[in-house]
């Protein structure tokens, strides 16, 4: 491999894996920073965390109803995105998640990563990556869905607040995907 | 001042929808720059190789936490209106192994397979459609888990409330064990450095 | 000694988190005087209601205001006002109050009222109002006018179950409960809400 002028933090990151193309990652701990202060303006500004999982939600229940409203309606979990009227997708959640489209967008273009590709390891095809992925997210949102919430919602925004319920959801999530982990060697290693 | 901003009436719901948008892109932003719009980067987290995943989620929730506790400690922030989702513990118990599952299975969870489509994977993409189709099934098949659902049902409940301990000494506790894992995780990262170098 | 920039990070997170040990976080906001307001509203009496201004809202069967009785609940449970909640003045804080809510504060005198009136108004509340004169001049001007009263007031004094006083100062006489249409007994608002909202603040 090529070697890279390495930036001042990546040198510390050493871990890190290096990326093909365009500049190498910030350093987690001021990345993470980033995020905190992030998260403390949503605290601050609207006095709740971030999120992910109830935008798609959402998203599903306004999909469906377009094909089978009275069903929606009648259904005790997508039913209050229907409620009062509102247009399901005018909520903080959804015009959240389309920031983080955006803002992911923004980085990656500044830092040269945006590329299409599929992320998998040497020993899987593109097509069955495409297929785990595609499980993944419905395990997922089924594990979300049953917390109310997923890794930035719960495990972050209730991480910070100190919220019980959000704290053994996030012990769960490591300790599920280390579980899980060695099963599907094949698909990452 | 009085915080929150939205919850003592400083502007209304159509503000706030462009307050999420920004917000959102600083999230975004963060993400991608942590690298983790990369399945492979995130899903090393599990395989012990790239510890990032815990050093920038619990960077952020140090970072938060520290945050909120020394405005509500000045008054500036009134602790008391920020929503805090209520604990159903046995439901979040099962949701939180079933999700970590995802993770590893899925390569990503929500906010970051939103990042990964952004920058063009499409393992990110094909993701996101999963995560509509386990939705529907979760709503579909919502009367048979209902109890489920509902299970270790507590209320609002914090660390500090259910410890009995003082807020401020929890989120000593915090730090610690946050600073003392993030020592933890720079060392197995070099011992697994190493072992691979002698490969 | 040179530390590298994650563990200068590191230092100054178990820093700030041992000074957290001593920190309050209960406190609630920093409360806001705005003194000209204030005394502007004082002066042009905008911050009471009078007795006959409440009695006529509850006949008329008016719902946008809040009617907060500071007393102790020994006290609200002997007599109080119909359409009252019971809020002790010392749980004040715990009482979930809308910035824009209209609402209506009395005690015996009017102290406790007047008390509370200050830190609502501090905390935003543009809309708040003390009864002129407290339950004493309800009592005095509702319940039991003086006679000789015209017929509206005794009309009113009946409708809550009082009696225009006779010409003695003898005793109050007894109070029946007046009938009113019924009303949910102070009614939980945060509670009922909380559901409607969950999705909205889930995440």
């Amino acid at each position: 491999m090529a070697t890279v002028a390495q930036p001042l933090e990546v040198a510390r990151d050493t871990a890190a894996p290096r990326t093909r193309t365009g500049k190498a990652y910030m350093n987690p701990y001021l990345a993470g920073v980033g995020l905190g202060l992030v998260l403390l303006a949503a605290f601050v500004v609207m006095g709740r965390g971030l999120g992910a999982s109830g935008a798609f939600s959402a998203a599903v229940a306004w999909g469906l109803s377009f094909v089978a409203p009275a069903y929606v309606r009648s259904n005790e979990y997508l039913g209050p995105y229907l409620d009062g009227g509102a247009h399901p997708l005018k909520a903080w959640l959804v015009f959240e998640v389309v920031g983080v489209f955006t803002g992911a967008l923004l980085s990656g273009l500044l830092a040269h990563r945006v590329r299409r590709t599929v992320e998998k390891g040497p020993r899987i095809s593109s097509r069955g990556r495409l297929a785990f992925a595609f499980a993944g997210g419905g395990l997922m949102a089924i594990g979300a869905d049953l917390a109310r919430g997923c890794t930035s919602g719960q495990a972050l925004s209730g991480g910070a607040v100190l919220n019980l319920g959000s704290w053994i959801f996030m012990m769960c999530v490591f300790g599920g995907a280390y579980l899980v982990a060695p099963l599907l060697r094949r698909q990452w290693r | 001042m009085s915080a929150p901003f939205f919850k003592y009436g400083l502007f209304g719901e159509e503000t706030s929808l462009i307050v999420a948008f920004a917000i959102g892109i600083g999230f975004g932003f963060f993400l991608e720059r942590a690298g983790f719009g990369s399945a492979r980067k995130l899903v090393s987290q599990f395989y012990l190789d790239d510890l990032a995943v815990f050093k920038v989620m619990f960077t952020a929730i140090v970072t938060a936490m520290l945050g909120v506790t020394y405005l509500a400690w000045l008054g500036w922030l009134d602790l008391s209106l920020v929503y805090k989702t209520p604990t159903y513990w046995v439901a979040q118990l099962v949701g939180g192994l079933v999700l970590g599952a995802g993770f590893v299975v899925g390569g990503y969870c929500p906010g970051t397979s939103v990042a990964a489509a952004a920058t063009g994977r499409l393992d990110g993409l094909s993701y996101l459609l999963g995560v509509g189709a386990g939705t529907l099934l979760f709503a579909g098949a919502f009367p048979a888990i209902k109890g489920l659902y509902y299970a270790g049902e507590m209320g609002v409940q914090t660390l500090p409330g259910v410890l009995h301990l003082p807020y401020g000494l929890v989120v000593f506790a915090v730090v610690l064990m946050a600073v003392g894992g993030f020592a933890g995780a720079t060392w197995v990262e070099h011992r697994r450095a190493a072992t691979h170098e002698e490969e | 000694m040179r530390l590298t920039l994650n563990q200068r990070l590191g230092l100054a997170a178990v820093a700030l988190g041992a000074l957290a040990v001593f920190a309050d976080v209960d406190r609630g906001p920093v409360l806001a005087f705005h003194e000209k307001d204030l005394l502007a509203t004082i002066q042009q009496e905008a911050d009471h209601v009078a007795p006959s201004e409440l009695a006529a809202w509850i006949i008329e069967g008016r719902r946008d205001y809040r009617l907060l009785d500071l007393r102790d609940e020994k006290a609200y449970g002997e007599y109080h006002v119909p359409t009252a909640e019971s809020v002790p003045i010392e749980a004040l804080r715990d009482a979930v109050l809308l910035p824009n809510e209209k609402v209506v504060l009395y005690s015996d005198g009017g102290i406790h009222a007047a008390q509370a009136w200050m830190l609502l108004r501090a905390r935003g509340h543009r809309a708040a109002y003390t009864l002129r004169g407290g339950l004493d001049a309800w009592k005095e001007a509702v319940l039991f006018p003086a006679a000789p009263a015209d017929p509206r007031a005794v009309a009113v004094a009946t409708f809550f179950g009082g009696a225009p006083r006779g010409g003695a100062s003898g005793p109050a006489p007894a109070l029946q409960a007046p009938a009113l249409p019924k009303v949910e007994a102070a009614p939980p608002p945060r509670a009922g809400a909380a559901p409607a909202r969950r999705k909205k603040e889930g995440c």
